[in-house]
């Protein structure tokens, strides 16, 4: 197409970085230059110098940066891991159960639809403002996923083969455990990511109304103290570690998928 | 195991009445939408004596109470709006700004997928800003917009901005080559390989975009009214919250679960009509 393929190529890749240098540049200069006021937006370097002093010092939102960060993981990872160990077995059961599946379903397809951020005032009534209640949020969220996978896992299981294990007399719960669990598997392994999403998401929105430590509430504070520059740290932290744990997340499903297919 | 029940109801009459009676009960009873009713009614029965016997203080409403808080909402306006009014006042909310998101996203994701300069400039940034949860711009746009309508739609547009552009990139991205190869070899231009082959193909790939980003527009409408509105649904269980009236936030979360419902119905019937040639992928 182009004379000359090497240098679109070598250009197409140089981009990315000036795209993203400009970016940070932009929003520099469109702070430091008043075209925005400083009430409303900070700039990049504002920014990491909150970051560098919120390492060390807890004022003005009572914490440090690190504690932050640990009680936000502390919820959200605990709510993932019990959406993970209720969800999945609960689905999975529901794809090979009929009676599991009857009396799960209905109740399953009612809780569903509520957006988890509907059940803040609720859990805030029942559980408090405490650890508990936005664990139950967060759970809340990262179930849906984790239950819909390995039941529909479960469900696209090759007929073929559990005619063929029940031709050899092996009884349903062996079909089950030896047949369906291990051709789910795949399946359950991409809700690992999508309830992760979703309990990062949702951790903000549980922090948001009631808290007085994690990411959420820095953003939070960063409002009702003005302070934009809290509030795009926040922002970044959450981002930045939903991230990384998104990538680790990734390289676990890689490999346990890797484990299945040997 | 109800395979089985059933081939043994359907044999000709050589058992005896007994028998058939006992094999009539237990493919009832082995019924998915028996269990599906009993399912219903036990989860039921079970909240009504855990509110009875106030298991959780006096924070769980019967179910009873749920339903006549619904009615009394429809009849007695909350804050000079009824049930209905402050319904319409989010979804009011939420089609403005899916509409807003949707009309920056689809295109600049389907440029995305098209030229790869546009992608080289576009997508580095946009991959720093994907990982940012929707609800945490709820504090960034009350500090930009006030409280008013504005921030709310600028999170909903936020919200439903990231599942649009990257449903149309890969939609347009993961197109079979051999559609563009077929195309071009019955001497398309590059003009109608794009409008006839790649909006076609990408079609139900970016309009699966647009129901996800309107779901994920409901669940932020929810969260922009819980910080701060004086209607919408959110506003309906703030309110109860505020007045330790749980029968006022169970209620609101009737409606807003039938409204998701009826959303990914209404979006379900739509995609049938809009792309029928979509096939059903195996995840």
């Amino acid at each position: 197409m182009t004379a000359n393929p090497t240098a679109e190529s070598r250009l197409l890749n140089f981009i990315p970085y000036m795209s993203v240098a400009a970016f940070f540049i932009g929003w520099q200069l469109i702070v430091s230059l008043g075209l925005v006021p400083k009430m409303l937006l900070a700039a990049p370097l504002d920014v990491l110098r909150l970051f560098i002093d919120k390492l060390t010092q807890a004022h003005p939102d009572g914490a440090l940066l690190y504690v932050h960060v640990l009680v936000s993981l502390q919820e959200a990872v605990l709510g993932y891991f019990l959406a993970l160990a209720i969800g999945i077995p609960l689905g999975l059961l529901m794809g090979w159960f009929h009676t599991v599946e009857g009396f799960a379903r209905p109740i399953f397809e009612m809780i569903r639809p509520i957006p988890a951020v509907a059940w803040i005032p609720l859990t805030i009534f029942w559980f408090g403002i405490g650890l508990s209640g936005k664990v139950f949020i967060i759970w809340l969220s990262g179930i849906v996923p984790c239950v819909i996978n390995s039941f529909v896992g479960v469900t696209l299981t090759n007929p073929t083969s559990i005619q063929m294990a029940r031709t050899y007399g092996a009884s349903k719960w062996r079909i089950f455990r030896t047949i369906c669990i291990p051709s789910a598997l795949p399946m359950v392994f991409g809700a690992l990511q999508m309830a992760l999403a979703a309990c990062w998401t949702t951790l903000v929105a549980a922090e948001l109304i009631a808290a007085n430590t994690g990411l959420g509430f820095l953003i939070t504070m960063g409002r009702r103290l003005t302070m934009p520059d809290m509030v795009v740290l926040g922002m970044i932290l959450v981002g930045l570690t939903g991230f990384i744990i998104g990538v680790i997340i990734d390289a676990v499903e890689k490999k346990l998928l890797a484990g299945i297919r040997r | 195991m109800t395979s089985q029940t059933k081939t043994l109801a359907s044999l000709p009459n050589r058992t005896q009445p007994s028998q058939r009676l006992a094999a009539l009960v237990h493919s009832i009873i082995g019924s998915r939408y028996f269990l599906y009713t009993l399912s219903i009614a036990i989860f039921l029965s079970i909240w009504e004596l855990a509110a009875v016997n106030k298991v959780l203080g006096n924070f769980l409403p019967r179910p009873v109470d749920v339903l006549i808080q619904l009615w009394s909402l429809n009849t007695e306006p909350l804050a000079s709006k009824t049930l209905f009014e402050h319904l319409w006042a989010s979804i009011y909310r939420v089609l403005i700004g899916w509409a807003i998101g949707v009309i920056f996203a689809v295109p600049l994701g389907i440029f995305m997928g098209l030229n790869p300069y546009v992608r080289a400039i576009v997508k580095p940034v946009f991959d720093l800003l994907k990982p940012m949860p929707p609800i945490s711009w709820i504090s960034l746009s009350i500090l930009w917009f006030g409280l008013g309508e504005e921030s709310k739609v600028f999170i909903i547009a936020i919200g439903s901005f990231v599942p649009c552009i990257l449903n149309s990139y890969n939609g347009i991205r993961l197109i079979d080559p051999a559609l563009y190869d077929a195309a071009r070899m019955l001497g398309a231009s590059r003009r109608q390989e794009i409008l006839e082959v790649g909006f076609f193909a990408s079609a139900p790939a970016i309009f699966a975009g647009l129901q996800i980003s309107l779901s994920i527009a409901w669940s932020c409408v929810l969260a922009a009214e819980l910080v701060g509105s004086r209607s919408g649904m959110g506003f309906i269980i703030i309110l109860g919250m505020n007045q330790s009236a749980p029968s006022l936030i169970i209620a609101g979360m009737v409606v807003i679960a039938i409204t998701a419902c009826l959303i990914s119905v209404v979006m379900g019937r739509l995609e049938n009509m809009i792309c029928p040639w979509k096939r059903e992928l195996p995840q």
